[in-house]
């Protein structure tokens, strides 16, 4: 019995130590591994705008963040949007609260600079305190507007969506009439060789092009991918011009060629992506005709 | 096996070349011959498991007379995985693009025949220092046959060393395959034994 209460003991106590010499290590490098995604999802959102480090982004490109909450609120639901807006040359945020019938109900003014609302914690605090309360608020998604000398050339669309187990993390890239410019896969668990395939070019560059109209009614059919289609999917950018403008002729309005034996991944990244778009093509309306109507000094 | 009478320049030294790992004592076959397809994804891995040698060394030589005999093993495997975790949040948060690469393969750590088969062999046995040493030696022993092996197989599989193309064809596609890691082990194997061979003939003719 004493050999059993020394084991246990001492096999807890090393679990013990072990843990807090992980957890400190934890503690250390989780700044830096979130700073890193942050990178990660900066250069995603340019490479997508089409700016690499070859090709910098100019220094009027601005990228403003537009955050997305469902306020619950004494039984009734309200769409509260964390609107960046400008007063007097200074970057400040701005509640709007609506409600479901995509009228305004109230305007707050919120006292946090864009880097500090990039901060999931300090946005949380800033929201509770133009609220007043911390009940009921949950966040729901974000986008970015980019906007070059005063005009919105493309909205970002961070997302995810269910895939063949697990949830699918893109980056989708709009232009300002819902037609898709480019998608990134950020994160996914699909099988190896077959639905981890949905990173590949030739099948997330079939995207690109589509426009709003064509996307509504975008499926998935089982065709192999023709090969000319494929070498132009690889690498779009490199093919000459008249060329790519041919192909995009034959092609483009085409459906989304499923991958290989990855019929559920394909369908999921379709179905994902329309939603997206659908939805958000829905609400950015509802959010400009409000802003139009309260003459909201807003920089999206 | 009682506290080792060797000096510490000697650890590293056996380590590296009497002991080492791969090529002696034929220990951690897997990742010698899986992963050892170029020299960065070697030079990589080996330094990972440098570090987690050393700490784990150093942990089980401080707290060995903590250890129960009887649950010494979970212990160890306990240690390495801490290690490894530590190792493994350091690389995913400083070194990202590389950790892309061997990411999968840092975990893997854990289960490296070479580690634990120290630590009951050595570190449960001699103080820190000693320990350090051996780890040092073991580590550097494992990372220098990695290194071996990638240079042989990515110069014959690929024509290119650390990823520049040097030779500007691919002489023996062979080499990048899985097989051909057995068969460059076998090779430096038998050179390591026939260096062995020597050195004792020429030390008793000079005797």
């Amino acid at each position: 019995m004493n050999e059993f209460v020394k084991i246990t003991f001492r096999l807890t106590l090393s679990c013990l130590m072990a843990a807090l010499v992980m957890g400190t290590a934890f503690i250390f490098t989780d700044k830096a591994k979130k700073n890193n995604e942050h990178v990660n999802v900066h250069t995603t959102m340019l490479s997508l705008l089409g700016y690499s480090d070859l090709n910098p982004a100019p220094k009027e490109l601005k990228l403003y963040s537009l955050y997305r909450y469902i306020i619950e609120e004494k039984g009734t639901t309200y769409l509260g949007y964390m609107v960046p807006v400008t007063e007097s040359g200074k970057e400040s945020y701005e509640l709007l609260k609506l409600n479901l019938e995509g009228k305004l109900v109230q305007r707050l003014p919120m006292n946090i600079s864009p880097e500090a609302a990039a901060e999931d914690v300090e946005r949380a605090t800033a929201m509770k305190e133009a609220l007043k309360t911390e009940q009921g608020i949950s966040y729901q998604d974000r986008t970015v507007i980019a906007r070059l000398g005063g005009q919105r050339v493309a909205y970002l669309l961070p997302g995810k969506f269910g895939g063949f187990k697990t949830f699918i993390n893109v980056i989708l890239s709009l232009n300002p009439e819902f037609a898709i410019r480019g998608l990134e896969i950020m994160e996914h668990e699909e099988d190896p060789g077959l639905g981890a395939e949905i990173s590949q070019n030739y099948f997330k560059n079939q995207f690109r092009n589509k426009s709003f109209e064509r996307l509504k009614s975008l499926d998935v059919i089982k065709e192999p991918l023709p090969d000319e289609y494929r070498a132009y999917l690889n690498a779009p950018d490199k093919m000459d011009k008249d060329k790519a403008d041919a192909i995009i002729k034959q092609y483009g309005e085409k459906d989304i060629y499923a991958l290989t034996g990855s019929t559920i991944s394909s369908r999921s990244v379709t179905d994902g992506v329309k939603n997206m778009v659908k939805r958000f093509a829905y609400r950015i309306q509802v959010l400009n005709d409000v802003i139009a109507d309260q003459k909201i000094p807003a920089l999206i | 096996m009682a506290a080792t009478k060797k000096t510490n320049s000697q650890l590293v030294l056996d380590g590296i070349f009497l002991e080492n790992p791969i090529f002696r004592l034929a220990l951690s076959m897997c990742p010698a011959v899986g992963l050892t397809t170029s020299i960065k994804n070697g030079l990589l891995l080996g330094t990972a498991v440098l570090f987690v040698q050393v700490f784990s060394s150093c942990t089980i030589a401080a707290i060995k007379n903590f250890i129960h005999p009887r649950i010494r093993i979970p212990t160890y495997t306990l240690t390495i995985a801490t290690w490894v975790t530590v190792i493994d949040l350091v690389l995913a948060a400083y070194v990202p693009d590389a950790y892309k690469q061997v990411g999968l393969f840092v975990k893997l750590i854990v289960a490296f025949a070479i580690i634990t088969m120290r630590l009951e062999m050595f570190a449960c046995k001699n103080t820190v220092s000693a320990s350090f040493w051996d780890g040092i030696g073991m580590g550097v022993g494992f990372m220098f046959g990695m290194v071996t092996i990638g240079f042989v197989r990515e110069l014959l599989g690929s024509g290119m060393l650390l990823g520049y193309d040097v030779l500007g064809f691919k002489p023996l596609l062979f080499f990048v395959l899985p097989a051909a890691g057995f068969f460059c082990v076998g090779i430096m194997m038998a050179m390591f034994n026939y260096v062995e061979v020597v050195y004792n003939r020429r030390k008793e003719s000079n005797s």
